[in-house]
């Protein structure tokens, strides 16, 4: 019996998200209506009775409660105020409390009835609102209190209930609730999305549940990932941890529903988020992926293959068997994570050329390590792990068999073909081919992006930042195959860096004509770096360029750079003797000169 | 596989639907274009004087969230004194209970929302005396639970908003310290979807509201370089619809509120350019009623507080410069928070 109707505010988005179902207070898909002064009236009057009986009501109850009353009245009562305002929380508090004090004095039998009429209730409440997080969580917690539970009438509720919206997540989490205590097996859940998927392909709640679930029942191995067996307390695991890798055959069996779902509708973005996972799944193994020694600048270096907090991973340095205590240092007083960490050696320890240092350094956290050899008279010196060069990046998109990748990527080809304005079908393409051969698809690649930018101009920037990572990644693995410490990246349309903790051994970098807009504080993981030219740009700040310890040349002509402060990070480069401002704002300012000479002890060479 | 049969599949797979609808809504030529700043802050003002509104009477349930939109908004336009302070720091006081929780409203029961909500208010306010801090601390820790996660109130309802409302009210307390920061956000963490996003619980679909709240959460706690950043962007970005609106999960409709959920997820991970600015100011900016003042989640629908707040503050996000900068993670005006000496961390 709904004595107290509230107008009933239902609608299509996901609404009355943060503070409950705020289907009141926030006009959640109310349309205004105009009407007239004595529709307004009788509105009014009917809203006055209406608080008057409210008001009572919720008196009651809470004067009730306030005396400690649990009979079976008060239950009544606060159903009648719940099935019209199922959010008023206290109110759920307040049967809680009646129930379980009811619990204490029924036999088992009216126990039971009593929750499965608390069931029933809580059924009408969630066919009006099925939204409201107050009715689900009290649904769960009648569950964990009736003493049989019918878990098979909570799965059918769910199926009606996804049968209306198969995408009320409430639902949905309730149905992993169910599941989960039920011991529903994880075959069946997967059958589940099988035939939501086959009546509908455009599910994002099925696709996501399968992703899930696949993990669970085909995993890629056996073995739980290494980290996770040693994970402390003092480092939470990262994400990639909780693996979501899938075995290969299965995953064949993915791309063939995926491929089916967005052929139906390739416009349906469901599928397309699906495939980029599935192409996506390969991890990163976690090491120390380089160690850097420099004799004259008497300090170490390490990368590692994801940002760390080095101060606390239990990081150790040994020097010719000897620990040395010393203090980490990220790259930049920014990041109290990062992939490049830096210590100071103790003066005189590795100062004289005529000797032979062995370096390790220990990351006793994940018990790995890597060596580096200083040899007599060598300045520097470096250990970094070659076997992961070429599958750097290739390892994050795909293990698969290329075979398999290339008949994916003729599919999608064929389907462009049909839909050439399909923007999902152009990325997924591009994907496939950095998957398969990034270097030999690169001039498809822009081209592909550019029509990406044209069909999809609101997220242009997107796929702008992406193209500059796939360029930098591309640049980096003919580096690798070079071998050399030189890198070029003129003339590549970059809108972002990426990828800097790659460049640690970088001498000499080339950003000019670009439409680069600053170099952020990740520059400074470019601890080599001795030369810069970055002219044509829009740059307007430089943090990055701190702390440089061999920055000797600058060349930033024609850019944005505005104001004297800008260039303040440079003063932290004691090496740097050249610097090319022309055609910068900044060239503008009075006194720029002499303010310069003052900021830039070092500089000798100065073009404005 | 053979190449043939696969082919053979294909030409039978295709049947695409005719005319896909995309879900979304089409602003009309005669919709606001410019922002009504006087009269939203007549709407708030006026909006608490209703006392007796029967649809104000009914949302006490959330009363102190209420406020706390109401108050951000105003701070933001700069019209914070126009509010009664004394009245509502008095209310706060009579909210709080002896566990330490704040409740919506007086007679009903403490929670972590509304604990965050009361929070901000008094941070708004520089007035945190009127509570008892520290009773709010161990209210908030003894919400924690084994797994690192956090109920809302003492009925174990589990939420990553809960990690959220836990940490932003420590960090504004300067008590960050006094829960399992490791344990909180492993929990978060394990709420990782495949598309980057985040959701209620481990194994929850991804959801605009939710990645907020767990963005925020890694930002406080300064661990967001465990987000794959590039991947929730492009999910995030991917909620821009055609009328420029933003929606919260795949095929919705765009509301303002996500204007706030997404847009502030987005600057929390350093990828807010990745969405067409113009278009979603031009949304939003549609979504004001001219004559009443305040916003709606729609064009043409009710306003309220709550969309107003979230209308007002993306604004800000988005660079207006009529608006006081806001802060995406605490959703607070930026002075509010240098004053209390708090930047949480946020991706470049
Ligand atoms: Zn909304």
């Amino acid at each position: 019996m709904r004595v107290y109707p509230v107008p009933t505010l239902l609608h299509e988005s996901d609404t009355s998200w943060f503070q409950s179902a705020l289907k009141v207070i926030t006009m959640h898909g109310r349309v205004k209506l105009k009407s007239t002064a004595q529709q307004e009236e009788e509105k009014r009057k009917e809203r006055e009775k209406k608080l008057k009986i409210y008001v009572a009501a919720r008196d009651a109850c809470f004067s009730k409660r306030k005396e400690g009353i649990m009979d079976i009245e008060a239950l009544q009562l606060t159903q009648q105020l719940l099935s019209s305002n199922p959010d008023f929380a206290t109110l759920w508090n307040y049967r809680r409390e009646i129930l379980l004090h009811q619990e204490t004095v029924l036999s088992e039998e009216e126990v039971q009835k009593l929750y499965e009429d608390e069931l029933v209730f809580l059924e009408g409440c969630l066919k009006v609102n099925p939204k409201s997080y107050g009715s689900w969580h009290h649904r769960g917690w009648v569950l964990s209190r009736i003493p049989r539970p019918d878990w098979n009438r909570e799965l059918g509720l769910c199926d009606r209930c996804l049968g209306l919206d198969d995408r009320n997540f409430h639902c949905w989490d309730y149905r992993r609730m169910v599941v989960k205590l039920s011991g529903v097996p994880v075959e069946q859940e997967l059958q589940f999305t099988d035939r939501l998927i086959g009546s509908n392909f455009s599910n994002y709640s099925s696709w996501h549940y399968r992703s899930t679930l696949l993990p669970l029942l085909h995993p890629h191995s056996p073995e739980p990932p290494f980290p996770l067996r040693n994970a402390r307390s003092s480092s939470p695991s990262s994400p990639q941890m909780h693996s979501h890798r899938v075995c290969e055959e299965q995953l064949l069996k993915e791309y063939e529903l995926v491929q089916n779902a967005f052929f139906t509708d390739p416009n349906d973005q469901s599928a397309w988020f699906y495939y980029r996972w599935l192409l996506g799944r390969a991890e990163r193994e976690e090491m120390i992926s380089c160690v850097y020694v420099s004799r004259e600048g008497e300090r170490v270096i390490v990368a590692f293959s994801r940002p760390v907090n080095a101060q606390a991973v239990g990081l150790l340095l040994v020097v010719d068997g000897q620990p040395l205590q010393v203090d980490w240092r990220s790259v930049h007083p920014r990041f109290r994570h990062c992939p490049v960490w830096i210590c100071e050696l103790p003066p005189g320890t590795i100062s004289d050329a005529s000797n032979e240092h062995n370096l390790t350094v220990h990351w006793t956290e994940r018990h790995t390590h890597r060596d580096c050899a200083l040899y007599t008279g060598r300045s520097e010196s470096w250990c970094r792990d070659s076997a992961t060069d070429q599958e750097l990046f290739r390892s994050e998109l795909s293990v698969e068999k290329s075979s398999v990748l290339q008949s994916e990527l003729q599919s999608c080809t064929q389907l462009l073909e049909l839909e050439p304005q399909n923007k999902w079908c152009v990325l997924t393409i591009v994907l496939l081919m950095r998957a398969l051969d990034p270097l030999g698809y690169e001039k498809e690649t822009l081209a592909h992006f550019e029509t990406l930018k044209e069909v999809d101009s609101m997220r242009s920037s997107y796929y702008s930042d992406l193209c500059s990572k796939f360029m930098i990644e591309n640049t980096i693995l003919k580096m690798e195959y070079a071998e050399v410490r030189v890198f070029s990246l003129s003339g590549k349309k970059l809108t972002t860096l990426c990828h800097l903790d790659q460049l640690l051994l970088v001498t000499h970098i080339n950003l000019s004509s670009n439409k680069l807009q600053t170099l952020p504080p990740q520059f400074a993981m470019l601890q080599c770096l001795e030369v810069l030219e970055a002219d044509d740009n829009a740059i307007e700040t430089l943090p990055g360029l701190y702390h440089l310890p061999r920055l000797e040349e600058v060349s930033l002509r024609n850019n944005q750079i505005s104001r004297l402060s800008d260039l303040k990070p440079l003063s932290s480069c004691p090496k740097l003797t050249r610097l090319d401002l022309r055609g910068n704002p900044v060239t503008q300012t009075a006194n720029l000169q002499s303010e310069l000479a003052e900021l830039l002890p070092s500089v000798t060479d100065l073009l404005l | 596989m053979t190449n043939s049969k696969k082919k053979s599949r294909k030409d039978l797979g295709y049947h695409p639907k005719m005319g896909t609808q995309v879900k979304d809504v089409v602003l009309k030529p005669d919709a606001p274009s410019t922002l009504l700043l006087e009269k939203h802050a007549d709407y708030i003002a006026a909006y608490g004087s209703k006392k007796d509104d029967y649809e104000y009477t009914l949302s006490e349930y959330l009363r102190m969230s209420g406020i706390y939109w109401g108050l951000t908004v105003m701070d933001l336009m700069g019209q914070l004194p126009r509010m009664n302070r004394e009245e509502i720091t008095a209310f706060i006081t009579a909210c709080q209970h002896d566990c330490g929780g704040i409740s919506a409203s007086i007679g009903h029961d403490p929670h972590l929302l509304y604990t965050l909500s009361a929070v901000q208010i008094l941070s708004l306010y520089d007035d945190l005396s009127v509570i008892d801090v520290h009773k709010v601390v161990e209210y908030v820790k003894g919400l924690q639970q084994e797994d690192g996660s956090f109920a809302g109130d003492k009925w174990g309802e589990i939420d990553t908003r809960f990690s959220f409302c836990a940490v932003a009210t420590l960090a504004l307390l300067g008590k960050l310290d006094a829960i399992n920061l490791d344990k909180a956000v492993e929990f978060v963490l394990s709420c990782m979807n495949f598309d980057g996003g985040f959701g209620c619980r481990p194994g929850s679909e991804s959801h605009a509201g939710q990645i907020y709240c767990c963005t925020g959460f890694l930002s406080i706690t300064g661990q967001l370089h465990q987000v794959s950043a590039d991947l929730l962007g492009w999910w995030l970005c991917e909620r821009q619809l055609p009328s420029g609106g933003l929606n919260g999960r795949p095929e919705k409709l765009p509301d303002v509120c996500y204007s706030w959920w997404v847009l502030a997820s987005l600057k929390i991970i350093g990828r807010i350019h990745w969405i067409d600015k113009n278009k979603l100011r031009s949304f939003i900016l549609a979504c004001q009623d001219e004559e009443t003042g305040g916003f709606a989640d729609r064009p043409g629908d009710m306003v309220d507080p709550f969309h107003t707040l979230f209308g007002i503050a993306g604004l800000s996000l988005l660079g207006d410069e009529e608006i006081k900068a806001v802060n995406p993670v605490f959703c607070m005006p930026e002075d509010v928070l240098q004053r209390l000496g708090l930047h949480p961390e946020l991706l470049s």
